[in-house]
């Protein structure tokens, strides 16, 4: 029996801390309505009636069906979806094993505009050096209540010991509002407005750091040129900062620089302009000459780890059904494009997809437009989801593989890339205490049934030395079993990319401020602003966000957390509610093109009039989330289909809804 | 070797209001649900867009003069030698006039068991050389806990550099949670 977690010291990520949602993980595990052994469907789809089934059977079932499908449409006729998990490669090398190329996961629903951004710009994807920073400006980013380890700890120690000045933008007074020196409540999309005119600031005085940029960087000339039209009086009338504070702003970032940088955040899944956006932050930190110096951007690095060698599978035969190298040649491929997805598979373009495996992902509460998720599953010849918890997908599913949870499990090793890179290895601390398996273990039952055995013929330890072989330790995996972390000795890493003859990963081999590669594509080479559309009189615009108690949409039925916020509320400006005779703690309707959904109204100072916001995660249709059942609305409902053109990321911040009474 | 004197050092500043201190008490103490042994203080002032929000953790005291070791009529809410002030079990007849002798609203009513609970300042773990859990899970590390007595140790050089204050400090109970200012 697990009575406590306590955060493990050793982790130089977690800075000896360990969450809300760490802390009440062990509820997981003794959950009543967990998921205790496999369920086949025996009512209608989303009846909530299931016939609890062997193992054996449950691999059966599924395979047959997989091969029915493929039978008939092709090993493309099957998708194949999950989140961020360490175990996630063993499921995705079966959906590529069995001939699928849709496999999709979940960055662009998160980070893919800000990745592609700093791929396009710097050739590689880095970390934020919160620690050292003495200047930090972060737009939406909420680092207070949207935790990642260790920025959260390092910006709150070094914002309250006055070390780091932080400027903070966002349409909703949040806990890092709160926390900030200066907050603005900047009009929703006009982001990119307010970076150009500190470029253009910067510039006009001649504040860059010139031998950062004449040494490693191109196209900054037509930078300087194609800037000089957004001056920071302009921006002002844009954003609603006043000019004044965006000149002192841009020379305060730029005397801090190289310890100033523009946080980018993750879930930049904002705007259709988004990748754009991240582009033009890019481009302010490359020319201050804060890349890989201490208090900049800095690129991860990473520890490479041994690969088992398995035996290897064919390319999948058929295009991808989101098309990728048609829709967003730049992106990453692999990863797929699940907005763009879902419309082609709605389609059948060019081809029908039938079948639906998910692994630890719920895309009925993942993605904008809810209904269009629903008409997917309804499509669907049958689906599997792969899961703790009985998700809002897993209840609409025919089939039901409990996964044993982290704390049941042995997890493949990993590398947490960053400034200073570690090696984790999630060990089992109990017994399974149901008839639950560890994903390889799924795979492995399903890969069987399908023939494709042999491609997963290891075990997670076999596959766990392997990976650690290489490490300069003298037991590497007896280390990783006492420690549950490998940190590699001299601390972070900076510099090794400042140096004159480093070829970047990007076609010039240069930092791109200015990219040829965009054009060829079609795109802006730099980053061209045009406003947004604001919502007509009436409307507002919705934002989503997230609490530090709370993972994405799972733990809202956690029992230790619910009561911190047992129902979502839908955020709305006191004077916007009395315009339309809202009271606080009112039932209201929250509806857009794509649906609606039913709240309470929180009369709150917190957000600008023209925008209300609600908590991810609510609203829930699955019954055994006893605690989150039906309660609050589901954002998902709500927010409307739309991407990045670019990076193909989701947009979720450009939703105009009406709000009245229920 | 000296008696030792625990006290609380706490920072409000860096409270971020995650609540990881309330959930990782509920898990070591078994707290039952609905209650907490500690809680997050919020106040909100101002209209958009010139607004105010602060956040200040809150538990027992561990006042050095308790009023709710003077009112219990058994002795059940007692002072260890060390300061920490605990309720026993055993001895708790559920009277609840500790609970409403206490000026800081520390205390609740646990009805499965008919007893006052309140913050033990994690006293099985700090008599094994660890800290509280509250203290040891905060992200923003708002909270210092240590022997008062002992000048090197960390809360004494916290109050020797730092201005502070204590709550309510009419009541006469003597508190023992020092905010930073």
């Amino acid at each position: 029996m697990i009575r406590k977690l306590d955060p493990n010291p050793k982790n130089p990520k977690s800075r000896g801390m360990l969450c809300a949602r760490g802390n009440a993980g062990l509820l997981q595990v003794y959950d009543p309505k967990r998921i205790k052994k496999p369920l086949i469907r025996a009512g209608a789809r989303g009846e909530g009636k299931w016939r609890e089934v062997s193992w054996d059977e449950a691999f059966d079932y599924t395979a047959n069906k997989l091969k029915e499908i493929k039978l008939k449409h092709g090993p493309q006729g099957v998708l194949w979806s999950s989140t961020e998990a360490f175990a996630e490669v063993f499921f995705k090398n079966l959906g590529l094993a069995f001939g699928s190329p849709n496999i999709v996961r979940h960055p662009t629903l998160c980070l893919a505009s800000v990745n592609l951004a700093y791929s396009v710009t710097f050739g590689a994807v880095p970390s934020f050096d919160l620690q050292n920073a003495n200047y930090v400006i972060m737009a939406g980013a909420n680092r207070f209540e949207s935790f990642i380890t260790p920025d959260t700890m390092d910006l709150i120690d070094s914002t309250m010991n006055r070390k780091t000045r932080l400027v903070y933008l966002d349409p909703r007074f949040t806990v890092t509002a709160a926390k900030a020196d200066e907050w603005y409540p900047i009009k929703p999309g006009s982001d990119l407005a307010f970076i150009l005119a500190l470029v253009h600031v910067i510039i006009a005085e001649g504040r860059h750091d010139k031998e950062f940029v004449k040494t490693y960087c191109q196209g900054f000339d037509q930078l300087a040129e194609h800037v000089k039209k957004y001056s920071p009086e302009w921006a002002g009338n844009e954003t609603e900062i006043a000019a004044a504070n965006i000149v002192r702003i841009a020379r305060e970032f730029s005397d801090a620089a190289p310890r100033a940088l523009f946080y980018s955040g993750r879930r930049s899944s904002w705007y259709r302009n988004d990748f754009q956006m991240r582009r033009a932050q890019a481009i302010l930190n490359a020319i201050v000459g804060n890349w890989d110096k201490q208090g900049g951007v800095v690129p991860n690095s990473k520890i490479a780890l041994g690969e088992f060698l398995y035996l290897p599978w064919d390319d999948p035969e058929a295009p991808r059904i989101d098309e990728m190298d048609k829709n967003f040649p730049l992106a990453a491929k692999s990863d797929g494009a699940y907005l763009k997805l879902r419309e082609n598979v709605l389609a059948a373009n060019p081809y029908p997809v039938k079948g639906w495996m998910i692994c630890k992902q719920d895309p009925l509460s993942a993605l904008p437009d809810q209904s269009k998720t629903m008409r997917m599953v309804e499509q669907m010849d049958f689906i599997a989801t792969i899961d703790i918890q009985m998700s809002d997908t897993a209840w609409y599913a025919d089939v039901v593989l409990p996964e044993s949870t982290y704390l049941e499990r042995q997890d493949p090793v990993e590398v947490l890339a960053g400034i200073w890179p570690v090696v984790v290895m999630r060990q089992p601390v109990v017994k399974p205490v149901h008839d639950t398996k560890p994903c390889l273990d799924i795979v492995q039952g399903i890969a069987k049934r399908l023939d494709l055995g042999m491609y997963f013929d290891y075990t997670i330890d076999q596959w766990n030395e392997a990976a650690v072989k290489e490490l300069p330790l003298d037991a590497p995996m007896d280390y990783l079993r006492n420690h549950g972390v490998y940190t590699p000795p001299g601390g972070p890493n900076y510099g090794a990319t400042l140096n004159p003859d480093h070829r970047f990963v990007t076609q010039s081999g240069k930092i791109e401020i200015f990219s040829d590669r965009l054009k060829e594509f079609g795109h802006d080479p730099l980053p061209v602003y045009q406003p947004p559309e604001q919502p007509p009189a009436g409307s507002f615009r919705m934002l989503v966000g997230r609490k530090a108690y709370f993972t994405h949409a799972n733990s809202s039925s956690n029992p230790w957390l619910l009561d911190f916020a047992p129902e979502n509320f839908l955020w709305i400006n006191p004077k916007s509610a009395s315009h339309a005779g809202i009271a606080d703690g009112e039932l209201v309707e929250v509806s857009s093109s794509a649906g609606s959904a039913k709240l309470r109204a929180r009369l709150t100072e917190h957000i600008r009039p023209d925008c209300v916001s609600m908590l991810h995660g609510f609203g829930k249709r699955s019954q055994w989330l006893t605690r989150a059942y039906n309660r609050g609305g589901n954002d998902a409902a709500v927010l409307e289909n739309g991407w990045d053109g670019v990076s193909g990321n989701a947009a979720m911040h450009e939703t105009f809804v009406k709000v009245r009474k229920a | 070797m000296s008696q030792k004197r625990y006290i609380l050092v706490i920072d409000s500043r860096k409270c971020i209001n995650c609540k990881a201190c309330i959930v990782a008490c509920r898990a070591e103490n078994r707290v039952p649900l609905g209650h907490s042994r500690d809680r997050i203080n919020e106040e909100r002032r101002g209209s958009f867009p010139v607004l105010l929000a602060t956040f200040e953790p809150e538990q027992c005291h561990h006042c050095e003069n308790p009023s709710c070791v003077r009112v219990c009529p058994t002795g059940a809410s007692h002072r260890r030698d060390d300061g920490i002030v605990l309720v026993t079990d055993d001895t708790c007849i559920g009277c609840r006039y500790c609970m409403v002798s206490c000026p800081y609203n520390a205390r609740f009513f646990r009805e499965d068991r008919g007893v006052v609970e309140k913050c033990s300042l994690c006293s099985h773990r700090l008599d094994r050389g660890e800290l509280p859990a509250c203290v040891q899970t905060c992200p923003s590390k708002v909270r210092a806990c240590g022997d008062i007595a002992d000048p090197e140790s960390e809360v004494s050089r916290l109050l020797d550099k730092r201005e502070y204050r204590v709550k309510n400090p009419q009541t006469g109970n003597a508190p023992q949670i020092y905010y930073l200012l």
